[in-house]
């Protein structure tokens, strides 16, 4: 051990300038860049312009459905706007947000080195995801795509040709996810710093790779659907649409084999930035690290087995659901694991409940209620009376925005001031949270029992009396939206005039806040050499775990 | 009738069906399971927030092995699992496998609309499906253009309709419908919606909806919603139909007489042609004109009864009562020359309703 370099904390910030955001200049200098760290920054403006546009979608929907019959739009313009939230959410940001953007940022940080292991390759992966968002946005400007997300056959097969677009650009947008995964697979297995063994990798680190093993193995087949589904569309061959010969229920199944391991590629991200917030927040190491990121790994695994029960009863024989209804229970296993874990981490842990720490509890909560529910629509004689109703809806909005939306923004206020140099303004921070808990639980418990009562799902119209169960939720979509309102405010005042950030604010032991803030151009101005593994507190020296400015601390310590 | 209807919970609508209370039973116990689960874990997670919150001068404790404890919540659930499993599996071969005796009816999912028919080929209104009290009905179901999906919430009943394949389902009502005339929805017990006329009725009845429950679409340029005009329904969201559960002995002689003719033809000057009038306007007037001017895509009713018909293969034949039989019921065995590529599909009507057509187009000669 003596031979090796300790990690030099926040050393060797010779210039302040010669940050990543500055060290270059210039439109050239982003566009051309192969700079992980602004690869990744470009990633997050997109998939937050993303956000806003699926935003703006979901807003429109629950205010036309806030009373029964028209009350914004027609039934044909709701079904457009209602796909469009669908997919652009999916497709546009939340299979990238954690991944592509903060992950791109982190995961060579957190390794220890450079860049990831083909930067080229990675600015490609960008181009590739803005060309697949060109060709979605051509969809929704001049066409008429109201299939749903899903494009189920054959009504997709005979809808309008803009769904071609649409498709298209989901086929593309899936290549840059693919490239994105192998990337970061080879990165994680080769460019890890001397002595970051796979013991010590941060647990950001294993559910990115989770992730990326499921993008790299999934995505083809969405591509080869989607493919196929041209083909149906521009040349008459028959594959699903049973007019021309073809079976329907082959697509559904094409389309989840990719689409439900995708649920994974949109969760796990989340956990594994839940897992970062809640160690440094906690101060304390991942209560049983291991089991963590095995699970992981199997929920990788596991989530190409459990396609099937999106389809029960879509016509599959009594043996295949079965099996699927067994497949789907286990998958319940690695996620209580992981809710396990977490909570035994803040046990004897030093809590503090700054704006990325509420978030992950918030996650907590949410995905717990997001995955127990998801035990009803598991048990096969109860999925048949809540499948394709509000109660589906509620159960994957819990999942996917109260568990990875909130570990997303959870990252965010996490990282802000590594990436951005700036502090914001905690007070507006957590008023916004406040707003965005409450708001999404009005507006998709209410959701629950719409659907539980029966209320089907993609209704433009609805019975009398459900109405006051969809003015509630809408309500709450409102006090949702009023909350990511003031976030943005918040990191946009936070831009102008936000306070200089330290190296580590939130006296973390992780990895990515040994740097300097700005992050040096190559993240670490010597290469580091890890001693300890990213939760160590106990191994942690004064000077790592400083909250505060470089130069302060050495006052400080001349002081004692 | 009045026998107290079944009642719903904040949860989950009335159980109208056989199998509503094993399957409501399977869902309450999940919940409570869940419930359980749930106040452990934000129970464990608030104390801890309290106890371990961040206080000067307290530091955190590094955590060290607890692989028992790890083991014991890996597999422990396990055994929760397999019980979920197992019930709910139970429970699903129950709601699959239709009892022999199941009284059949043909269900046909169309954009928008639901088509039923009955043994002997009767056709009722649409979007209205009557069945027997206490008697299992399996439903064998097809679509004729996209995917729909079959969904009664009282009955706990749902299957995708998809085109190219049957589907089935079943179920046993477990209460007849009361005679409840209603102008709006809350004029109706719960769960209930105010449904159209019933056939042969003049006035609105609250009756079960039923739902499609897979996305159908809408066509294009459609603003009013079809909620309480009756009639045809405009999109996924309106292809709603009425559940009426009538006794055993009032769908016998629905069977026996087919569905009734419109209450306005009764005092008609002839019945049966104001009939085939109605019939006419449900059913074939988007193809077939009345008024003597001849266009596509089909043949125009005026004058065709009794006229001489020219069919494609060269032969020829007059319009008489059993040319119109078979035409309607088999279009494709006489296509009328002019007319090769039209696909008229068959319409399945009682002998009273080919009757009452029949009638209408000798009417439409006078």
């Amino acid at each position: 051990m003596t031979a090796e370099v300790a990690p030099q904390p926040h050393s060797s910030a010779h210039d302040e300038s010669e940050g990543y955001l500055t060290h270059e200049r210039g439109l050239k200098s982003w566009l051309f860049t192969l700079d992980h760290k602004r690869i990744g920054l470009m990633y997050l403006g997109s998939v937050l312009a993303a956000f806003l546009l699926g935003g703006i979608m979901a807003l429109l929907v629950r205010t036309e459905l806030l009373f029964p019959g028209e009350t914004l739009m027609e039934a044909d313009t709701y079904n457009q706007v209602f796909t469009l939230h669908g997919a652009i959410m999916v497709f546009l940001f939340i299979i990238p947000s954690v991944p592509a953007a903060l992950g791109n940022f982190f995961l060579p940080i957190m390794l220890g080195t450079k860049d990831v292991a083909f930067p080229k390759l990675n600015l490609g992966s960008f181009y590739i995801y803005v060309l697949g968002t060109i060709f979605t946005l051509i969809a929704i400007i001049v066409g008429h795509v109201d299939t749903g997300w899903t494009f189920y056959t054959p009504y997709s097969a005979r809808a309008d040709s803009s769904v071609i677009w649409m498709t298209m650009g989901v086929f593309i947008l899936g290549f840059s996810s693919i490239l994105t995964g192998v990337n970061f697979i080879a990165t994680v297995h080769k460019m890890r710093a001397p002595g970051l063994h796979w013991k010590r990798l941060p647990l950001f680190i294993w559910g990115i790779y989770a992730t990326s093993i499921i993008q790299v193995l999934a995505t083809p087949v969405l591509a080869i659907t989607l493919f196929l589904l041209t083909m149906e569309k521009t040349l008459t061959v028959g594959i699903f649409d049973p007019a021309l010969g073809g079976d329907p229920v082959l697509f559904q199944h094409f389309f989840w084999f990719y689409s439900h391991p995708a649920v994974y590629i949109m969760i796990l991200p989340g956990m594994a930035v839940v897992n970062e917030v809640i160690a440094t927040f906690s101060q304390r190491k991942i209560f049983g690290y291991m089991f963590v990121a095995m699970s992981s790994i199997s929920l990788a695994l596991l989530g190409f087995l459990v396609w099937g029960h999106h389809m029960f009863t879509a016509g599959m024989s009594e043996y295949a659901t079965m099996v699927f209804s067994a497949l789907t229970f286990l998958v319940a296993i690695p996620s209580g694991v992981k809710v396990f874990n977490w909570v035994a981490t803040l046990y004897q842990g030093s809590i503090s409940f700054a704006s990325p720490m509420l978030y992950s509890l918030g996650f907590l909560a949410l995905f717990t209620i997001g995955g127990l529910t998801g035990l009803f629509l598991g048990i096969l004689s109860v999925d048949i009376h809540l499948h394709d109703t509000y109660f589906v809806v509620a159960h994957f909005h819990y999942v996917m925005v109260g568990g990875t939306v909130f570990g997303f923004i959870s990252g965010l206020h996490y990282w802000w001031p590594k990436m951005t140099g700036k502090m914001y303004n905690e007070t507006l921070a957590k008023i916004a949270f406040w707003f965005v808990f409450i708001g999404f639980n009005v507006t998709f418990f209410s959701q629950f029992i719409m659907g539980s009562q029966g209320m089907p799902r993609r209704y433009y119209d609805y019975l009398d009396q459900f109405q006051p169960l969809h003015m509630a939720s809408s309500g709450g979509a409102y006090i949702l939206g009023v909350g990511f309102l003031i976030m943005l405010f918040m990191f946009i005042k936070s831009l102008m005039s936000g306070e200089k950030a330290p190296p580590n604010p939130w006296a973390s032991a992780g990895y990515e806040w040994l740097t300097t803030t700005p992050v040096h151009p190559h993240n670490f101005a010597e290469p580091p050499v890890m001693t300890r593994g990213p939760y160590d507190y106990h191994l942690c020296t004064e000077e790592e775990l400083w909250d505060g400015f470089p130069e302060d601390f050495e006052k400080q310590a001349e002081k004692a | 009738m009045n026998e107290t209807l079944p009642e719903g919970t904040l949860q989950l609508p009335p159980q109208w069906s056989t199998i509503a209370p094993e399957v409501d039973a399977m869902y309450y116990f999940i919940y409570w399971v869940s419930v359980v689960f749930t106040i452990a874990i934000f129970g464990a997670m608030v104390w801890f927030m309290w106890k371990y919150r961040r206080r000067p001068g307290v530091k955190s404790k590094q955590p060290g092995h607890a692989t028992a404890l790890e083991i014991t919540w890996t597999f422990a659930p396990l055994i929760l699992l397999v019980i979920l499993f197992h019930e709910g599996f139970t429970g699903y071969v129950k709601g699959a496998v239709a009892p022999e005796d199941s009284l059949e009816v043909r269900v046909r999912g169309m954009q928008w609309n639901w088509e039923f028919e009955h043994r002997g080929g009767v056709i009722d209104d649409l979007n209205y499906l009557r069945v027997p009290v206490n008697t299992p009905v399996r439903l064998v179901m097809s679509s004729s253009d996209v995917l729909h999906s079959f969904f009664i919430p009282t009955m706990r009943v749902k299957r995708d309709v998809v085109p190219g394949m049957y589907s089935t389902l079943w179920f046993e009502a477990t209460h007849r419908t009361p005679d409840i005339t209603c102008e709006s929805d809350e004029q109706c017990p719960e769960a209930m919606w105010c449904g159209k006329v019933p056939p042969g009725g003049t006035e609105r009845k609250c009756s079960l909806p039923i739902f499609c429950t897979e996305y159908c679409g809408a066509p294009t340029g459609i603003t009013a919603s079809a909620f309480s005009e009756g009639g045809r329904n405009t999109n996924h969201s309106t292809m709603m139909g009425d559940l009426a559960v009538v006794t055993m002995e009032e769908y016998d002689a629905f069977i026996e007489e087919g569905p009734p003719p419109p209450p306005e033809c009764e005092s008609a000057d002839d019945p049966a042609a104001c009939w085939g009038e109605n019939l006419h306007s449900n059913y074939c007037v988007a193809c077939h004109s009345v008024d003597g001017v001849a266009q596509a895509p089909a043949p125009n009713w005026k004058g065709l009864y009794g006229n001489q018909r020219q069919f494609a293969d060269g032969s020829s034949a007059t319009a008489d009562e059993n040319y119109i039989r078979q035409s309607i019921l088999q279009p494709q065995s006489q296509i009328v020359q002019g007319y090769s590529n039209v696909n008229m599909p068959p319409f399945r009507f009682s002998d009273r309703q080919l009757d009452a057509i029949i009638a209408y187009m000798r009417s439409l000669n006078e």
